[in-house]
């Protein structure tokens, strides 16, 4: 009987984890606004960052 | 010795804002600058039917004499083409009319039937250059938009002297040690970076866009405009022209090409992802 009782609560304990899961991914869709990936940035030693330095203009003057 | 004043020097041209950066050059110098784009941009503009680029477009299957300066960048498109593995390609033209990129953006694009496009011929079998001459085959049409104001840029930033910053719609070129002599300091990606001797360039799919997923970057294997899955690539190179084929090259080849390319070729980049 213990036994039985033991496999019940299991599978309930299953399905419901299972059902509060899919409500919890249908509730939280990805932002299509969100980047896929992180930006990369990569830069040899012969260019040196100085990312406290106020730029004097940029590539996006445009 | 204290080193000179930084001259500053703002203005839009071309359709986009610039900036002219120099020590010990006056102001009409700096001025001076301006009115060499404008002029450059007169002839080299495809949006004026008297530009010596249309004319040139419009004799397409002709020799056509060509000015040093189009020639010059006429060798540079097809340096880019080889370059680029044909990723950057000036044939574009009828590309850009199909989306609806006729005029400048200022004026709004026209209507646009992308479906229309075609992928753009190899430019080496549609472009011959000669001394003073060139010849474009039949029905085909170039826009220099994609190489000419880093060319440019370059050009200008060797007249203004040994310290000089010329940007042109983001392509830029730095010479000399910058304001404080360390470097030119210059925004890139979300980073700055100390340029002396480099040059930068963005291209980007997120401007200069209109409409259901058009914009200007085209991607000539298609004729349509580039869905690579990056929406940014920011590079320093030596040249701004090299700077401007980089970036755009990387932006078309996408996000698993765009490194390898990047490291072959650039000294930093910066890839933003769509």
């Amino acid at each position: 009987m213990r036994s039985l009782l033991l496999k019940a609560g299991a599978t309930a304990l299953t399905l419901a984890t299972t059902v509060v899961s899919a409500h919890y991914v249908a509730a939280h869709l990805k932002n299509p606004a969100a980047p896929l990936h992180p930006t990369v940035l990569s830069v040899a030693p012969s260019v040196r960052q100085a990312p406290d330095v106020k730029p004097v203009t940029s590539t996006y003057a445009s | 010795m204290p080193p000179d004043p930084i001259g500053e020097h703002r203005f839009d041209a071309m359709g986009t804002t610039c900036s002219v950066f120099a020590s010990g050059v006056s102001s009409a110098n700096l001025r001076r600058t301006e009115m060499q784009v404008r002029e450059l941009a007169a002839r080299l503009t495809r949006f004026d039917p008297d530009s010596e680029l249309s004319r040139f477009n419009a004799a397409a299957g002709e020799w056509t004499p060509v000015s040093p300066e189009l020639e010059a960048l006429l060798r540079e498109s097809l340096r880019a083409f080889e370059m680029s593995a044909g990723l950057v390609n000036v044939a574009v033209l009828p590309s850009m009319v199909a989306i609806g990129y006729t005029r400048t953006l200022a004026d709004g694009p026209t209507d646009a039937s992308p479906w229309s496009a075609q992928s753009a011929p190899p430019l080496p079998d549609v472009l011959k250059v000669a001394v003073g001459m060139a010849r474009l085959s039949p029905g085909v049409g170039i826009d220099l938009g994609g190489i000419a104001k880093g060319w440019m840029a370059d050009r200008l930033c060797a007249r203004l002297g040994p310290n000089a910053l010329v940007n042109l719609g983001g392509d830029l070129r730095a010479r000399g040690a910058g304001p404080d002599g360390d470097g030119w300091p210059v925004g890139l990606g979300e980073t700055t970076v100390l340029l002396d001797d480099h040059a930068a360039a963005t291209s980007s799919a997120l401007r200069r866009r209109w409409g259901d997923g058009l914009h200007h970057v085209i991607d000539p294997r298609t004729g349509r405009p580039a869905a690579s899955g990056l929406a940014e690539v920011s590079v320093v190179t030596r040249t701004a022209v090299d700077a401007e084929i980089v970036a755009k090259a990387a932006l078309i080849a996408g996000a698993k090409l765009a490194p390898a390319f990047c490291a072959a070729h650039a000294e930093a980049w910066w890839l933003r992802p769509s």
